[in-house]
């Protein structure tokens, strides 16, 4: 019986390890080809570099443009979303806790368009942009994205844990509605709040597709763009490996650190309130 | 009654920060897609001619779009199952914490966090048929080297792997938030203390999480109709159209032949085909979350 539980425990262990070797092995691998040189990236019976190259992340910081990359999608994605977090709270508050007339019929076109693709909507909204002069700016890209429905969400299935006879106290004492949710509401659901903006950060953070249709100036691009065009451009001599790899390492680590330190606000998002009941 | 319109106003002053940019950029956009695909614009002439359904004729005629439609149904499918599977199982393995479980739960799921470009560029380094690691290790392990990216027998696959190696994670979370909230009552009143693990599995375990597998089965599904970051940094939907999905296809028919009116109608199917797993999930989700 002993033996039975010691080879199960055994097994799992040996599964656990396959799968994580198998997840984290990208990740170590960029890592360790950032740290080769040329030639020894091409040599396939070399797994670890002779010696670290750290040179390589030295010419992708300080000899790329990269890091202007980078603060580029910061930028962009700490004004949008200050935005979706504002936009949404309020929509959020007036559909859980204010009488209004369309209130149901509001809640149910913003649920069904939960769900849409939304790259269909890329082609009207180009168009709309080009109208307004917005393309290739950062405008364009933040006001487009400005409204989270996720997040409208996750903020509406919090609201309505808090109860009404709270919200009703606040108001006899006079707290305008603002400054009800400002003060009463916002800190009592303080953990959507900090879910919702880590997942909304890195969702813009690492958004590719819809940046790379409207913006096509080299000093507008983000991230991801930024590190496409950094990949494809080497392509004419061979892809330069090592400095592509670095360029990758150079945006992939700070979101796993990020990531280790906030882990638990993320499961919370995907395990918890995404509208699943259970 | 004055307090009442006042009340109302106040209302709308919330809803409308939020209600005019999803007017401008989600609605309306959407219902202009329907128009445009009645019309042969081509985004550069100003003028246009309406062709009612010539669009939708004219995709439905074409070996293309077929093609594209099988792939995204492989893509889904190739995703959709490995990913459920494997999440429940790691979910399963994960479900008791012990000595080192938050660090491998931290491993699983990070690729989900990290941006699909960056990680799809060191998929191609890895799949590089000459000097990858992948094919280092076939070889090591006494399998033939394959094509990876640059053939069209093997690139979907590849493409599946990447897309199931980043979405792992998120199932496993899903799934393990479900097993904790299976009442151990349940376990104990189907006096099976004693029974066979699988048994306890088949009969408490899984019909308890199903609303989660549902769930998780119309969200992936959603999701891979969706994917564009991965197939155009790995296979730009080459080699041959071999990965080229429906949502691929609309990206090219739009945004490199400038054919709006051919690319809107793709997106209409695509609406289409959402809408319709939508009211699955709805319709299913009332059947089925019950405990």
């Amino acid at each position: 019986m002993r033996i039975r539980i010691g080879l199960q425990k055994l097994g799992k262990a040996a599964l656990l390890c396959i799968f994580s070797i198998f997840t984290a092995f990208p990740f170590i691998w960029m890592v360790l080809s950032a740290l080769k040189t040329k030639a020894e990236v091409m040599d396939v019976s070399r797994f670890f570099p002779q010696e670290c190259q750290w040179g390589n992340f030295y010419q992708v910081i300080f000899n790329s443009p990269l890091l202007r990359y980078v603060w580029n999608s910061l930028f962009v994605s700490a004004i949008t979303l200050f935005l979706q977090i504002v936009t949404a709270a309020m929509i959020a508050y007036a559909i859980v806790f204010m009488k209004f007339k369309g209130r149901n019929f509001l809640f149910a076109i913003i649920m069904g368009t939960y769900m849409l693709p939304t790259a269909a909507t890329y082609i009207p909204s180009y168009i709309i942009l080009a109208n307004m002069n917005l393309l290739n700016t950062f405008t364009g890209l933040i006001i487009s994205n400005c409204v989270s429905i996720f997040g409208i969400f996750l903020l509406r299935q919090a609201f309505m844990q808090v109860p009404m006879g709270v919200i009703e106290a606040a108001r006899m004492d006079g707290a305008s509605h603002f400054k009800t949710l400002w003060y009463v509401v916002c800190p009592m659901t303080k953990s959507s709040f900090i879910t919702f903006g880590l997942m909304n950060f890195i969702t813009c953070y690492n958004s590719y597709m819809w940046p790379s249709l409207i913006t096509d100036s080299e000093e507008k691009l983000l991230v991801s763009q930024g590190l496409r065009k950094f990949f494809i451009e080497g392509g004419a001599y061979g892809t330069e490996w090592p400095l592509v790899m670095a360029g990758s390492a150079l945006i992939v680590l700070p979101l796993l650190i990020l990531f280790a330190f906030t882990q638990k606000w993320f499961i919370n998002g995907i395990g918890g309130d995404t509208g699943m009941k259970g | 009654m004055k307090e009442k319109i006042k009340e109302a106003g106040c209302a709308w002053l919330f809803v409308l920060p939020a209600f005019i940019p999803l007017m401008v950029f989600w609605i309306y956009p959407i219902l202009r897609s329907f128009y445009i695909s009645f019309t042969d614009w081509d985004y550069m002439s100003p003028t246009y001619n309406f062709v009612f359904f010539d669009n939708f004729i004219a995709l439905f005629k074409d070996q293309r779009f077929y093609d594209a439609l099988w792939n995204t149904v492989v893509f889904t499918l190739g995703t959709l199952i490995p990913t459920i599977i494997l999440g429940l199982g790691l979910a399963l393995l994960l479900q008791k914490s012990f000595k080192g479980s938050g660090i491998i739960k931290f491993i699983l799921f990070s690729p989900w966090i990290t941006p699909t470009v960056a990680v799809s560029i060191v998929w191609t380094w890895i799949y590089d048929p000459g000097t990858g690691i992948a094919n280092t290790i076939l070889n090591f392990l006494g399998v033939p080297a394959l094509q990876w990216i640059k053939s069209s027998q093997t690139s979907m696959l590849a493409v599946i792997l990447v897309t199931v190696w980043k979405s792992l994670g998120y199932a496993m979370i899903f799934y393990l938030s479900a097993l904790e909230k299976v009442p151990k009552e349940l376990y104990e009143a189907s006096g099976m203390d004693g029974a066979k693990w699988w048994q306890r599995f088949r009969d408490v375990t899984l019909p308890s999480i199903s609303p989660t597998t549902f769930f998780l089965m119309i969200i992936t599904m959603v999701n891979s109709l969706q994917a564009y970051d991965q197939i155009q940094i790995l296979t730009q939907g080459g080699p041959s159209g071999s990965t080229r999905t429906l949502l691929y296809m609309y990206y090219q028919l739009g945004f490199e032949e400038f054919n709006m009116g051919q690319a809107t109608a793709i997106a209409i199917v695509l609406i289409f085909i959402t809408v319709l797993l939508s009211i699955i999930q709805f319709v299913g989700s009332k059947k089925w979350v019950h405990y």
